[in-house]
């Protein structure tokens, strides 16, 4: 039994096949809350689990396919996302161990209340005259140009307006958490973070987003993604 | 404007990146444990820090696109 989230209520049940790309999604419900799971092979989601994570065709496939089941739970009520990978050989087992994670999976409903999470995103762009546009004149010129077009992303100015658009966000937000280590590697990016925001405030978001659009037009673009569920949000650890 | 918003529904305009990062990285974690011998127990859970790293630098080396599942409706 495959593991997608925990939500307060269940209501009516999506339409969204789970992670084989087959079975339908289903609600269990106990301890005052409701699982979302889907029945799973036992060969290839626990006794190969590891091996088929290492395949990345598998993995990508797989992890499309939960966060579609996932988000489309989360379009009609506050869910709590699972983990990737956290499958149950028996239904007993899910209620037991969700019996033992209540409080931390109540308190933890409690905080998303109303609230999505979005993915922040800052690239450095290449500055108008950019070393590839153009043509040095000699090998000491190339060289300084790059080095120009290098400072540019990595002076302490710059960091510092990274940092005011940081605290202003932070001001904005209800929790603000690193982003994530997958795409950190991404040409160009200079800061990755995951926010934690009141629906009521994305407005807000949009505004201060656009300020700082503004404010860096041809220097650093921004991007946002979301509304997420609150993946990034939840109590990592477990009780015992 | 300068910034873009995208639903982190459709893998199409959402980085697969992205997506992997929320899916792999984040969530509710029921049992912390890695498990070795599936005798005893009755839950299935996978330390995911290590796996991790290989995944990341295997997308990095990795030339031909991920094949995506088609969306059903």
């Amino acid at each position: 039994m495959y593991l997608y989230g925990i939500s307060q209520e269940a209501g009516e049940t999506p339409d969204v096949a789970g992670v084989d790309g087959q079975a339908q999604v289903q609600a269990i419900a106990s301890a005052g809350l409701v699982s979302w799971v889907s029945p799973v092979s036992k060969s290839e989601f626990a006794d190969n689990l590891v091996k088929n994570m290492e395949n990345l065709d598998w993995l990508a496939a797989v992890s499309v396919r939960h966060q579609r089941v996932v988000s489309a739970i989360s379009q009609k009520r506050a869910l709590l996302p699972a983990r990737f990978g956290t499958v149950f050989l028996g239904e007993s087992s899910l209620k037991q161990h969700i019996a033992e994670r209540k409080a931390s999976l109540q308190s933890d409903l409690k905080r998303i209340e109303a609230a999505d999470e979005w993915g922040v995103k800052i690239f450095g762009e290449l500055p108008h005259k950019s070393v590839a546009t153009q043509i040095p004149r000699s090998g000491r010129e190339y060289l300084s140009a790059k080095a120009a077009g290098l400072q540019a992303r990595s002076s302490n100015a710059a960091d510092g307006e990274i940092a005011g658009f940081v605290e202003a966000l932070k001001q904005l937000v209800e929790e603000l958490s690193p982003g994530g280590a997958v795409s950190s590697g991404q040409r160009g990016l200079l800061w990755h973070g995951s926010i934690l925001l009141h629906r009521t405030d994305r407005k807000k978001l949009e505004r201060l987003l656009a300020r700082f659009s503004r404010q860096w037009e041809n220097q650093r673009r921004i991007e946002c993604t979301g509304p997420w569920p609150p993946y990034s949000f939840v109590t990592r650890e477990a009780e015992t | 404007m300068s910034f873009l918003v995208n639903d982190g529904d459709s893998a199409d305009e959402v980085s697969l990146l992205d997506i992997l990062d929320h899916v792999l990285n984040s969530g509710i974690v029921i049992h912390g444990r890695l498990i070795i011998s599936l005798a005893q127990v009755d839950l299935v859970y996978v330390g995911l820090n290590v796996l991790l790293t290989s995944v990341e630098t295997a997308l990095r080396q990795r030339t031909e696109p991920l094949p995506l599942p088609r969306k059903r409706k």
